[in-house]
């Protein structure tokens, strides 16, 4: 810990700021950020329905629910139709293999 | 309310899109932000949003009449009632359970059994860190360092949901300038902050939550059933799930935060690459350490004035105190008096090592000063004082056999380590290439990247480690 006085602010800088650059501060990039982020989250909903049902059933039950789960078990079974859950569902399997994986040799004793 | 849920995800997405479309002026951009903070709080507990604003009210208030005083004595008397006040605040909620068991504790070893109130108080989240900033706040308006803010840009400093829960602490002379025009994007920014975002999440859903579900807590929760090198792959193994998960949520806050437009500073620069104690806090919380150090250390010790004992002591109470501020527990005490200890070893080798005698080379100060710190981990992880020595003395005891760490798992803790040997400047150059790409692009490779995230995910997610503090 080494001093030093008078001070304000965290010295740190912030991560988000890069080497500035004429070209991208004239670029506009809320649209950008915006177009970004709704094509991740369209990708997301073709993709990944599993996630969007899995929360819908962890919500509390409500006739609202209902529904809203309803339509997610729906698109659910129309992403498994189309295939475009198949890469998640892939992907989630080789992650389980390789959570199953143990070391060669003896289980561990009891109380060992 | 989880940053890495879907119930945050759509949460983000519906502010995001209020904020960008509907703010007419920056006055109401910053009150939307703060309806859209306290609904963030008041998913743990609508209670907890009264204390909230109680607590900004208090400091906004506090400030106002310090920088309106010329007196000043009346001017030191309002900054002590208003530090007083907020210590008041963390007192009661986390510091009162564990004060009462205490007195208990005495009176019953004096023969004075007493039956004590017993008070269940409920942790509001994030109390440590919005009082904190209240503080820091409340003494740099004392000493002139920043002018008093409206009690507007004061609620919001305190409120705003990336950084509310769990840091970093943001200073008033970070936050405060930004909010007086409307703040503006660049595609560097925006780029930096999806990166962080996807970074932190696979950190905290990949690394973290795998290690502490499948091994660490298992092994700490049973220091005799396991072998002695399982114990010490638990205890790297919890040096590595701390980082991923601390770091990971305040790589989430500045990134959701620049996509508002403000930047918090950095809190974590790969800790575990630190050749010293002191070198490690510079690069571990680095908002927290910043913050014992300039108000606790140099405003409130002294600093480095006095003589090298004096340093050792200001030293020892800093990390003491900071070792308290993350709870009530003797494990957390130990830790920080375990920190506190070696950077005054530090220091005084710095002082009265013998001329002539060699340097360590830098790989061994990493790797000491590492284990050092998993030394810490292992008081700071541990359920009592009682079970750290049983874990440190299982460590030796326990023998070689029963090896229950998976490939998976070692391969993760590798990993959480190699970060830190990665170049410093890798996330910002990647950054620098992804602000070139067209929308589409970026968005196809964001949402692979949360594709793949969510396939390796651990089903469910654990709360952030540093949400208890």
């Amino acid at each position: 810990m080494s001093e030093r006085s008078g001070s304000t602010r965290a010295e740190a800088p912030s991560p988000v700021d890069l080497a500035s650059d004429a070209e991208d501060d004239a670029r506009p990039a809320l649209g950008w950020a915006a177009g970004s982020i709704l094509v991740a989250s369209v990708f997301l909903l073709l993709t990944n329905a599993q996630a969007l049902n899995g929360w819908a059933a962890e919500q509390e039950p409500s006739e609202t629910m209902v529904r809203v789960t309803g339509a997610t078990e729906g698109w659910l079974a129309a992403t498994e139709r189309t295939r475009s859950a198949a890469p998640r569902a892939w992907l989630h399997g080789v992650w389980k293999r390789a959570q199953a994986a143990r070391f060669a040799g003896p289980a561990p004793a009891e109380g060992d | 309310m989880l940053f890495p849920t879907l119930t945050f995800g759509l949460f983000f997405l519906v502010t995001f899109c209020v904020v960008w479309v509907a703010s007419r002026s920056n006055e109401w951009r910053k009150i939307l932000l703060l309806l859209a903070s306290w609904v963030f709080y008041g998913a743990w507990d609508w209670r907890f949003v009264a204390l909230l604003i109680l607590s900004a009210v208090l400091n906004w208030g506090a400030a106002r009449l310090i920088s309106d005083s010329a007196d000043a004595v009346m001017r030191k008397r309002v900054m002590i009632a208003g530090v007083v006040g907020n210590l008041a605040i963390l007192g009661f909620f986390k510091y009162y359970g564990f004060f009462l068991e205490q007195v208990g504790d005495v009176l019953a070893a004096a023969g004075f059994a007493r039956d004590l109130p017993l008070v269940q108080i409920i942790l509001p989240v994030g109390v440590s860190f919005f009082t904190f900033q209240g503080m820091s706040y409340l003494i740099d308006v004392y000493k002139r360092r920043v002018p008093a803010a409206s009690l507007l840009d004061i609620t919001f400093l305190m409120s705003f949901f990336p950084h509310l829960v769990a840091g970093p602490i943001v200073r008033a002379a970070d936050l405060v300038p930004q909010l007086q025009t409307t703040p503006r994007l660049n595609r560097g920014m925006v780029a930096s902050a999806l990166l962080l975002i996807v970074w932190g999440l696979f950190k905290k859903a990949v690394i973290a939550s795998e290690l502490a579900t499948q091994f660490v807590d298992p092994v700490f929760a049973d220091i005799a059933g396991h072998s002695g090198i399982d114990l010490m792959l638990a205890a790297y193994g919890y040096a590595v799930q701390i980082y991923c998960d601390f770091s990971a949520y305040s790589d989430m806050a500045i990134g959701i935060a620049a996509l508002f437009g403000y930047r918090f500073p950095r809190n974590f620069d790969q800790p575990y690459r630190a050749a010293s104690l002191q070198e490690f806090w510079r690069r571990w919380h680095i908002s927290l350490s910043s913050w014992l150090r300039d108000y606790l250390y140099i405003d409130a010790l002294g600093g480095n004035r006095g003589g090298v004992w004096y340093i050792c002591r200001n030293l020892m109470i800093t990390m003491l105190l900071g070792g308290l501020w993350h709870g009530a527990k003797w494990t957390f005490l130990i830790w920080g008096g375990l920190h506190g200890g070696v950077l005054a070893i530090e220091r005084l080798w710095r002082e009265f090592r013998p001329a002539g005698w060699p340097v360590l080379p830098r790989w061994m100060g990493v790797l000491i000063t590492f284990h050092i710190v998993v030394l810490g981990w292992i008081f700071f992880r541990a359920p009592s004082f009682g079970d750290a020595i049983a874990y440190l003395h299982g460590i030796g005891a326990n023998g070689l056999g029963g090896f229950t760490a998976t490939p998976l798992q070692l391969a993760l803790i590798l990993f959480g380590l190699a970060i830190h040997a990665a170049p410093p400047r890798l996330l910002p150059g990647i950054a620098l290439r992804i602000r070139a790409w067209p929308a589409p692009v970026l968005g196809v490779a964001t949402g692979v990247a949360i594709l793949l995230i969510d396939a390796m995910r651990f089903e469910g997610v654990a709360p952030f480690i540093y949400y208890q503090f």
